[in-house]
């Protein structure tokens, strides 16, 4: 939505109408400012006398895109690749002049590779190498039957895509541009205040577990939708981009916060559900003042400097109230445990949402730059190799079939069917759905070339000069944005229709009439884009499927060996962002309340809680100076539940659980000796005992009842 | 300044080389102004932006061209 405040809320109208207004204005903004980037585009190309202002059009409806915030940072990709794309095709055409078969597998190879790239990358990325395929082949396929002028041909390409590139991004920036940056505000400033009042208002029992479930999903958008908008405008605002590196860091602490919330929280469930209330007491008790902290007068509970200082002050009550609190308890040694790991998990709770209040504060108090320098952190994506490798082969067998079709017939409008085949294989590859995504853009694009059939042979031969071709072109024209705002109901119909109407459009200087290449480069597009619709028919895209989600899951498993195995610098943001992007990417496709997404939730919920407790316990091992068996042991430990994620059984969770128990006897008999160091290694121990015999979480099917230990759950 | 330059043997024109120039002056310009918060005092940053570069290729131009 937009980060634009209307002047409509004055209104005396039905909230409808409100909505409709401010949806419609939206939409006729991103209209003009198409219709103003297509005809600047246009004249210019012709003003420089470049040979086919049809590809600058061409290039402009590929670019131009509702979301106009990220116009810039997209601008900057795609320069990127429209000229990796340019130096290929001319490679390509300078490599192989005389061998059309060997040229033709080489860029059928580069465009697999890039269709490949668009779906490894996220959102402005993508469109880079969606670039870099057109480009190669709007470069070196004209250029083929016109072997004398190859190089010329190659420089006006990439200068008409080039100068579309730019007058887009300039349009979209300069004229009624939408701020990112006042989004990114709102919307980190939204999740700030859930976060705070969950942790106020939630410690003081239980929560469902279909309510955790949605709270972590929110969570988990947020330091995602976070991290997204914050990688796009620092490319538009100079000064978002020299406070990036704190913004990291706020959503770094922000992630480990929650992390350490849900940790304690599972444990207080789980302690009310085995009939320990009064350790679970203890433990809401020791969370009251940190509730309090977070409740100051109404009024001021949004400033963080308050909370901050709040929170550092009951920091400081916690450990004596936390000794008295143990004092009341049954002298049971494993529930003392239990509550030592929960109070100390509390403390980590409270001194992490400290960090986070008082970088949000500063982050509120100062305007521009902030002094002194942050440790780098960036926010790790988490990619599955096997979409990608399946998008290469696909769009790299389309290329070649058609390759084959174009010279076992010697059709003088392949290379038309070709390019379509090249653009819509990248766009198109990283929809869920490609098929009904095909489907709906041949529709608009058919659409799009009946208008400009109008257009051609009714209208133009009439007119005369700039002014007319406006007129004549523009009413038509504004049908393709108008329809890419309604992308909800309409999907890809828009940019289908726009596509179609300037590639059939093919304006020149002079404009040319000749029905006989309208109609069959019409022919020849239509069926370049069904090829591409075909090829998604065979193979089959498996972004979304369950195979491939399946395959996430382990790879989310597998994030516990990561934190058992990786080296320690920047382990923790790796960890954490790694483990919510994944998380998103699976939950996207999975039903709200359905099983799937239960087992999910519980398999991320264990590897988060788990995953953190080894990478604590790590840095333990490395920092507090233990004996040399006890590390040893710890070791052990570790790498036991690293094997026991890897690939879960009933074998490897009985050697988990003994090593993790021997380890704690170990830790628990030297304790006496060297209190400091081993309390919270035994603390992360113990938290990562509960979490193994948890009979809720997600190891559940896999615990070993022991009958020799009466403490097992 | 010659009015093309040969890269790689391809002839450029040498003007692109000043506006590949001044693109970074303006990158510089951008990052420092956004450091100190200053476009709070401009109406429209990215406008000024634009201009900004105008000025700065304009002149670029206009000095190396005569």
């Amino acid at each position: 939505m937009s980060a634009v405040p209307t002047d409509l809320s004055s209104w005396r109208h039905p909230p409808w109408l409100r909505e409709f207004a401010t949806e419609e204005r939206l939409a006729w903004v991103f209209v003009v400012k198409c219709m103003l980037a297509f005809y600047i585009a246009a004249w210019f190309s012709m003003l420089f006398q470049l040979e086919q202002p049809a590809t600058t059009m061409i290039t402009v409806s590929i670019v131009m895109h509702p979301h106009s915030g990220m116009v810039l940072a997209k601008s900057f990709y795609r320069a990127i690749g429209t000229c990796a794309g340019s130096l290929v095709g001319l490679l390509l055409m300078s490599a192989f002049p005389q061998q059309r078969e060997l040229f033709l597998t080489a860029l059928a190879l580069w465009v697999g590779i890039c269709s490949g790239g668009a779906v490894l990358y996220r959102n402005f990325m993508s469109y880079g190498f969606v670039l870099a395929g057109y480009t190669a082949a709007i470069v070196a396929l004209p250029a083929i039957s016109n072997p004398y002028r190859v190089f010329d041909s190659a420089m006006m390409r990439v200068s008409e895509v080039l100068l579309g590139i730019v007058v887009a991004g300039l349009v979209s920036d300069v004229v009624l541009p939408e701020r990112l940056r006042q989004l990114l505000r709102r919307i980190a400033r939204e999740h700030y205040q859930h976060f705070i009042d969950f942790a106020r208002g939630s410690l003081g029992g239980a929560i469902p577990r279909a309510e955790m479930e949605k709270v972590h999903l929110r969570f988990v958008r947020a330091a995602v939708q976070i991290e997204d908008l914050r990688s796009s405008v620092i490319f538009e605002d100079p000064e978002a981009r020299a406070r990036s590196s704190r913004m990291q860091l706020l959503n770094l602490r922000y992630m480990a916060a929650a992390t350490s919330f849900q940790s304690l929280h599972h444990l207080i469930n789980r302690l009310q559900r085995n009939n320990h209330p009064r350790t679970a007491g203890a433990l809401i008790k020791l969370y009251a003042p940190v509730g309090e902290a977070l409740s100051p007068e109404p009024g001021d509970q949004a400033k963080p400097r308050l909370l901050a200082t709040r929170l550092e002050a009951c920091e400081a009550r916690l450990p004596a109230l936390a000794a008295e609190l143990r004092e009341e308890l049954r002298q049971d040694p494993e529930l003392l445990m239990e509550f030592d790991s929960g109070s100390m998990m509390l403390r980590r709770f409270a001194s992490e949402l400290r960090d986070f209040t008082s970088l949000e504060a500063a982050l509120r108090e100062t305007q521009g730059v902030l002094g002194g320098t942050v440790e780098r952190v960036d926010f790790k994506r988490a990619n599955d190799f096997a979409a990608p490798a399946i998008a290469v082969v696909r769009t790299f067998l389309t290329m070649i079939t058609l390759s084959v079709f174009w010279i076992a017939t010697g059709w003088p409008f392949g290379p038309s069917a070709m390019l379509l085949a090249t653009i819509f294989s990248g766009l198109l590859a990283t929809s869920p759905s490609p098929l009904a995504a095909t489907a709906n853009t041949w529709i608009g694009y058919a659409l799009g070339m009946i208008a400009a059939y109008f257009v051609v042979f009714w209208f133009m031969p009439g007119s005369d000069g700039f002014l007319m071709f406006m007129l004549v072109t523009g009413p038509l024209l504004a049908i393709g944005p108008y329809l890419t705002t309604r992308n909800a109901t309409l999907p890809g119909v828009g940019a289908g229709y726009t596509l179609g109407f300037v590639y059939i459009l093919a304006v020149k200087n002079p404009m040319v009439y000749a029905p006989e290449s309208f109609f069959n480069d019409a022919i020849a597009s239509l069926f370049g884009l069904m090829m591409s619709g075909a090829a998604f028919m065979i193979i089959p895209t498996v972004i979304g499927s369950a195979w491939l989600r399946r395959r996430q899951l382990a790879q989310l498993r597998r994030q516990v060996v990561f934190a058992a195995t990786a080296p320690l610098e920047g382990i923790l943001y790796t960890f954490e962002s790694v483990n919510r992007d994944l998380y998103h990417q699976i939950v996207q496709f999975t039903q709200q309340g359905s099983q799937e997404s239960r087992d999910l939730f519980t398999w991320a919920l264990a590897v988060h809680d788990c995953g953190r407790a080894i990478i604590e316990l790590r840095q333990d091992m490395a920092h507090a100076d233990l004996p040399p068996p006890l590390i040893d042991s710890m070791q052990r430990a570790v790498d036991s539940l690293a094997a026991l994620y890897d690939s879960p059984d009933k074998t490897r969770w009985q050697r988990a659980d003994e090593a993790v128990d021997h380890a704690i006897t170990l830790t628990s008999q030297t304790l006496p000796q060297a209190r400091a160091s081993c309390q919270p290694a035994l603390g992360h121990l113990l938290q990562l005992r509960i979490a193994l015999r948890d009979d809720e979480s997600a190891l559940a099917p896999y615990i070993v009842k022991a009958p020799e230990n009466p403490h097992a759950a | 300044m010659p009015r093309e330059i040969a890269l790689a043997d391809a002839l450029v024109p040498g003007i692109l080389l000043v506006y590949a120039g001044c693109l970074l002056v303006l990158w510089v310009i951008d990052t420092i102004v956004g450091r100190y918060g200053l476009y709070r005092y401009v109406w429209h940053p990215s406008l000024f932006r634009v201009a900004v570069f105008f000025v700065l290729f304009g002149a670029a131009g206009l000095i190396l061209y005569p």
